[in-house]
């Protein structure tokens, strides 16, 4: 959404840069609340099961790699520096160092996917996966420990860390869109807004991402 | 004023309507006095003459603000506790209670007593006792709501609900389903009768005095009662299974070639397990497996039966389902037909939800087209559909067994004309 | 029409409509996209009231019965009444009335719209009936149809129980994907209008001086963003089920199907304030107006909406009190439900009381209002009964609770739709519409829906259950006069909006600047507006409802 506030006024100039930086950002804060709240519902879902289901949720997520999914939160937090070195440079109107720290959250972003599709890759390969399986057939599903609720911690798992990841891609739209206005030399001490909103957004993206790999990986 | 509700045959229902009453009072009283008050301003302050005159500039009150704010606060705390404590009496279950057990599935209600005995759409209960009904869904959401009781609860899948109630005055009443659950969510409904302990106590206990009868007259009972004779004939007349005339001790030759005399281990085994030793010459996969739906009582009862059609008595007539007190003539087409798809037992062999049971499914049947075992063509009309019921192996669909069993001589021009108005119904 | 440049004829293409990101263009847009689906959600609304008119079958078979009444609900609810008067009447009055010369992201105003269109698109396909018209469709045709996961219409109520709606025809998933999106495009507007009311409002135009229909648009605007994205994970999650079969809605795989009831009704039931604040609003604007008075109260009037939006937040699960809630839940949302009707009861009393020493005229607006006010307490003290625990079992998905969710929706939502459609209509257009036919299409409205709604209370009271396609023969006499009712309601809306339609196209008598003598901004320009809206921007110095000679006590 950040394109709508930042691209100037639209078609008329209804409301001077002062105004428009706060609005876009208020703007934006809203977005995070009702992003928050999207995925508060998964949450919430996933603490009921969990406490339903509490030692099938443990031993299912012991079938996840909590390696690989440190390696994604380590990627992510250095993205998020990034993005703050980029918005500093953005306020002091250093358009190529925005280019640079967009390039590298970019390339964190480029990493985290790579990292999550052998995990997903992997899972289907081990037939963990929600759904009619029955194609599969070494699936650890058939085994009678591989009850209803590892089917539900997988799909729950395939949920939550899919609408991540797709807001991953989306961020890293947004992302590389401050990266070519900043090649055309848009941003001064006096506008930037779009790298300060749409570093807002990679933040939280950021933030989902911290308390998914605990809820996920770790709860064993 | 407006006491629609009706009939208060639960103990609780005076008590509920009497909140619900006060409520309707409360309400058409402000209704009445707002509106009343809206339209004496409207009409005595109307601009007069196209002119509009002086109005002061009242911009406000604080009194009349906290007046109207407090009031009906203390309205609604009022109206909420007697909610919430009636509600609370609702749910409360004495030790003692009924139970009756409810199964949902769409869209039928069945009824099992604590004797064991069953019924399906309509549930018999004692008056002036506490009875409980605990349900259980096999599928959708259903919701049970006897109107006259008062009482309503959801059967949700996965979970065992309750209503309770004491019924106060004998009747037959109402029961709904109320939570939408498909196709023929408006047709799920179901008699309640309330009737005096002594009427109650004989009904349910009618079929349970089972020293009453001999062990050949219940394996009878069960011949009927568990739709054995679908497929099994008395008189020797092969249907799709054999038939039970002078089956004991009848020299069988399996699909293995294996022969031997039939004994009670064969028929034991070939009711609880069938599909182990077909007959030669029968189709397999045909008969449901009775294992765990029959105790090792009534199949000794069935075996005593089988037993005792020797040959030696006169060689009855096919018997049919037990006469039940429905009267179909008074029935409209479509339920006259539903009547008997499911007391000519249609309902074993032709499902209703597409999936092919014996015969082709109903659902969409009319006007279907496909292929005859003979190759010919065939849409689904009412001719086709009368023939298939009077001389079903006329025309035997592709893919399917000849199977069924001619009724001629078993239904009337009126049955068979229900039948296909039903069956236009099953989209 | 007014000299000169305005916002509909300073460019006349098609295309400059199509990408215009002007409020008020915009604002009319939606109002044409959802006149049509109020008017396809009217036809299923009339053949389900024909189906019923007699007892047994006579127009359609059950399955036709069950998808028109999902279809008229889904239609009604997301297509049109949660758009209703914030997208049309909002986008175009809250920049006006705020002094500003648009909403804070004109673009993104536009973007909602092309979502909503998806989604529009989306529901569309879901009704495509492809099972039972496949033999006359073209072989390629079906298969495209059927790879795209259509079977038949969507049949399961616009609630979307689970586990219904997991084992019905696949098209369901059309339907719940239409709702996601169309919710996509409710948070894109709330957000738009939070932030506008916020940055945009011109000088002077302190929070106490705002109109109350902002007040109203306001917390309409914080519901839609706070409670879409949570029906939007639940409908998500649904598709999820159905696709990969998660199993957290479906018993058979340990799922719970009360909890989805939970999440839906954790949206929906706050959304029922976005479809009625808004009317609230209007009609809070309409009666100073036409009573030459202030509004009567105008701060009780600000907190009772703020109120009702918060506390809509707190009391989804009375919805579910016979869905296997424990005593204590149900308690307390029973208690809480209560709380909503104390701010609505203040509301009413303060409209009435504005009218006290005032100098009434009966122009349509001010009946329409009228008319709300009396259908509002209709519908309000028929909650109270829903909110009574005990009473609420017997009531709970009978005729009781679709008549009183009608007086609150249709009642109320609808009403003050068309209310306002009057009121703003000469600002909008810039024409008056006949005053005599407007009358004439508010006694057809009125007294249609009352026949229409009354008997289904009846109906309720005698435990008549919904989504029935049949019922026994004693309710028939009230479901006859229901479908008579039904069939004068729908000819006074097309009696209204035609009415209106006319006047736009091919009305003669103009429209000046201010009809009504109102005191509120958006009657401070030229009608209709300028492209810019005000020829410079306004200054306020009081609140828009200083009518009359001032009184000394005065609060």
């Amino acid at each position: 959404m950040s394109e709508h506030v930042a691209s100037g006024p639209p078609h008329v100039h209804h409301m001077d840069a002062k105004t428009a930086y706060s609005a876009a950002k208020l703007g934006m804060w809203l977005f995070l609340a009702t992003e928050i709240l999207l995925f508060g519902g998964l949450f919430a879902g996933f603490a009921i099961y969990r406490w339903q289901y509490l030692s099938e949720f443990a031993h299912a997520s012991e079938h996840l790699n909590w390696k690989m999914g440190a390696l994604n939160t380590a990627i992510l937090i250095f993205s998020s520096y990034a993005v703050v070195l980029g918005v500093d440079a953005a306020q002091h109107g250093e358009n190529k160092k925005v280019k640079k720290w967009m390039l590298v959250t970019l390339l964190c972003g480029c990493g985290f996917l790579v990292v999550k599709f052998f995990e997903y890759k992997s899972k289907y390969e081990h037939g963990l996966f929600p759904g009619t399986v029955d194609h599969i057939t070494n699936i650890a599903f058939n085994s009678p420990e591989f009850n209803a609720q590892y089917k539900m911690f997988f799909g729950l798992y395939y949920c939550m860390t899919g609408l991540h990841a797709l807001h991953v891609i989306i961020g890293m739209g947004i992302i590389f869109w401050i990266y070519l206005l900043a090649k055309k030399n848009r941003f001064s001490t006096d506008y930037y807004t779009p790298v300060e909103v749409g570093g807002l957004y990679w933040h939280l993206i950021d933030l989902i991402w911290i308390y998914l790999f605990p809820l996920l990986y770790l709860v064993g | 004023m407006f006491r629609y509700l009706p009939e208060q045959a639960s103990e609780i229902a005076p008590k509920i309507d009497w909140i619900n009453n006060l409520i309707t009072d409360l309400s058409v009283f402000f209704t009445v006095a707002i509106v009343g008050v809206m339209i004496f301003f409207a009409i005595y302050y109307r601009k007069k003459d196209g002119v509009d005159h002086e109005t002061p500039q009242i911009k406000g009150s604080h009194t009349l603000e906290w007046i109207w704010t407090v009031l009906p606060t203390l309205v609604c705390i009022y109206i909420a506790y007697y909610g919430v404590i009636y509600y609370q009496e609702l749910r409360y279950v004495p030790d003692d209670a009924m139970v009756v057990n409810v199964v949902g599935q769409k869209w039928n209600w069945s009824f099992k007593y604590e004797n064991g005995k069953e019924t399906s759409n309509v549930v018999y209960v004692p008056v002036n006792r506490r009875v409980k009904f605990l349900m259980e869904s096999k599928d959708v959401l259903h919701s049970f709501f006897i109107p006259a009781m008062r009482v309503k609860r959801d059967l949700v899948p996965g979970m065992y609900t309750y209503v309770s109630f004491t019924p106060v005055m004998t009747g037959e009443y109402h029961v709904f389903c109320t939570e939408y659950c498909g196709q023929d969510h408006y047709d799920m409904t179901a008699k309640l009768k309330v009737v005096s302990q002594a009427e109650y106590d004989e009904w349910v206990n009618y079929k349970e005095d089972l020293s009453a009868f001999t062990p050949v007259e219940l394996g009878k009972k069960l011949y009927t009662g568990k739709g054995c004779n679908a497929c099994h004939s008395l008189n020797g007349k092969k249907i799709i299974g054999p038939s039970f005339l002078k089956a004991y001790g009848r020299e069988v030759e399996l699909e293995s070639g294996e022969k031997f005399k039939s004994d009670e281990n064969y028929i034991k085994n070939s009711i609880l397990a069938p599909n182990s030793q077909i007959v030669k010459g029968y189709p397999k996969n045909q008969m449901p497996a009775f294992e765990g739906q029959l105790d090792d009582t009534q199949i000794g009862n069935i075996i005593a039966f089988i037993k005792s059609l020797d040959g030696s008595q006169a060689i009855e007539e096919e018997v049919l389902p037990e006469k039940s007190d429905v009267d179909v003539t008074k029935l409209t087409p479509v339920e006259r037909g539903k009547y008997i798809y499911q007391n000519k037992l249609c309902v074993t062999c032709h499902s209703l939800d597409g999936s092919k049971v014996i015969g082709p499914s109903f659902k969409g049947i009319y006007g279907r087209e496909g292929e005859l075992q003979d190759g010919t063509k065939y849409v689904v009309d009412d001719e086709y559909i009368k023939s298939s019921i009077l001389k079903p192996m006329s025309q035997v669909v592709k893919g399917y067994p000849a199977a069924m069993p001619p009724y001629e001589g078993q239904l009337n021009d009126d049955d068979i004309a229900g039948v296909i108005e039903y069956m236009k119904t099953l989209k | 029409m007014a000299e000169g440049k305005n916002y509909l004829n300073h460019e006349t293409t098609i295309w400059s409509w199509l990408t215009t990101v002007d409020h008020k263009r915009i604002g009319l847009m939606y109002l044409f996209t959802i006149s049509c689906f109020f008017i396809a959600g009217g036809v299923a609304a009339i053949l389900m009231r024909l189906e019923l008119a007699k007892a047994g079958g006579d127009l359609v078979a059950p399955d036709v019965y069950n998808v028109l009444f999902t279809l008229h609900g889904a239609i009604m609810i997301f297509l049109f009444i949660v758009p209703g008067i914030p997208a049309t009447l909002g986008n175009f009055l809250i920049p006006l009335m705020i002094g500003a010369k648009d909403v804070a992201f004109p673009k993104l105003n536009l973007l909602s719209y092309y979502i909503y269109l998806v989604g529009a698109i989306m529901a569309l396909l879901a009704i495509i009936p492809v099972d039972w018209i496949s033999a006359w469709l073209p072989e390629f045709l079906t298969n495209f149809l059927t790879w795209l996961g259509l079977s038949g219409p969507a049949d399961t109520g616009w609630t979307f129980y689970a586990p219904y709606s997991l084992e019905t025809g696949s098209s369901v998933i059309w339907m719940t994907g239409a709702a996601f999106v169309l919710g996509f495009s409710s948070i894109l507007t709330g957000l738009n209008f939070i932030v506008t009311i916020h940055k945009l409002r011109a000088p002077g135009m302190s929070w106490d001086r705002l109109p109350v229909f902002i007040w109203a648009s306001y917390a309409t605007a914080v519901i839609q963003t706070l409670a879409t994205p949570i029906v939007g994970i639940s409908l998500l999650l649904l598709i999820m089920e159905r696709v990969f079969g998660v199993g957290i809605f479906n018993p058979d795989l340990g799922g719970d199907p009360v909890l989805y009831q939970h999440f839906f009704w954790f949206y929906s039931h706050p959304v029922v304030y976005i479809m009625v604040l808004p009317a609230f609003g209007v009609v809070g604007e309409i009666i100073p107006v036409f009573s030459r008075k202030p509004l009567f109260g105008y701060k009780a009037i600000c907190y009772a909406t703020l109120a009702i939006a918060v506390f809509g937040f707190i009391v989804w699960a009375h919805h579910m009190f016979t869905s296997g809630l424990s005593n204590a839940s149900a308690f307390y949302f029973s208690l809480a439900t209560f709380t909503v009707a104390v701010p609505t009861a203040v509301k009413v009393f303060n409209w009435v009381s504005t009218m006290y020493k005032g100098s009434i005229s009966f122009d349509t607006p001010m009946l329409y209002a009228m008319g709300f006010v009396f259908l509002f307490m209709v519908a309000g003290t028929t909650g109270i009964y829903l909110a009574t625990l005990a009473v609420d079992v017997f009531y709970h998905d009978t005729y009781f609770v679709v008549a009183h969710f009608h007086y609150t929706i249709q009642g109320g939502a609808v009403i003050g739709l068309i209310a306002g459609l009057h009121f703003w209509f000469p600002k909008i257009t810039g024409k008056m519409y006949n005053e005599v036919a407007g009358k004439i299409g508010w006694v057809l409205v009125f007294f249609g829906f009352n026949l229409t709604f009354l008997p289904q209370f009846v109906l309720g009271m005698n435990g008549m259950p919904r989504r029935y396609y049949d019922y026994p023969p004693e309710f028939e006499w009230l479901h006859t006069l229901s479908t008579i009712g039904a069939l004068i309601n729908g000819i006074g809306y097309s009696f209204a909006l035609l009415n209106m339609l006319y006047a736009f196209i091919w009305g003669k008598k103009i429209a000046p600047r201010n009809p009504y003598k109102s005191l509120s901004l958006e009657w401070d320009t030229q009608s209709p507006p300028i492209h810019e809206n005000f020829e410079e921007t306004p200054t306020v110095t009081d609140y828009p409802y200083a009518y009359g000679v001032p009184v000394k006590e005065a609060v």
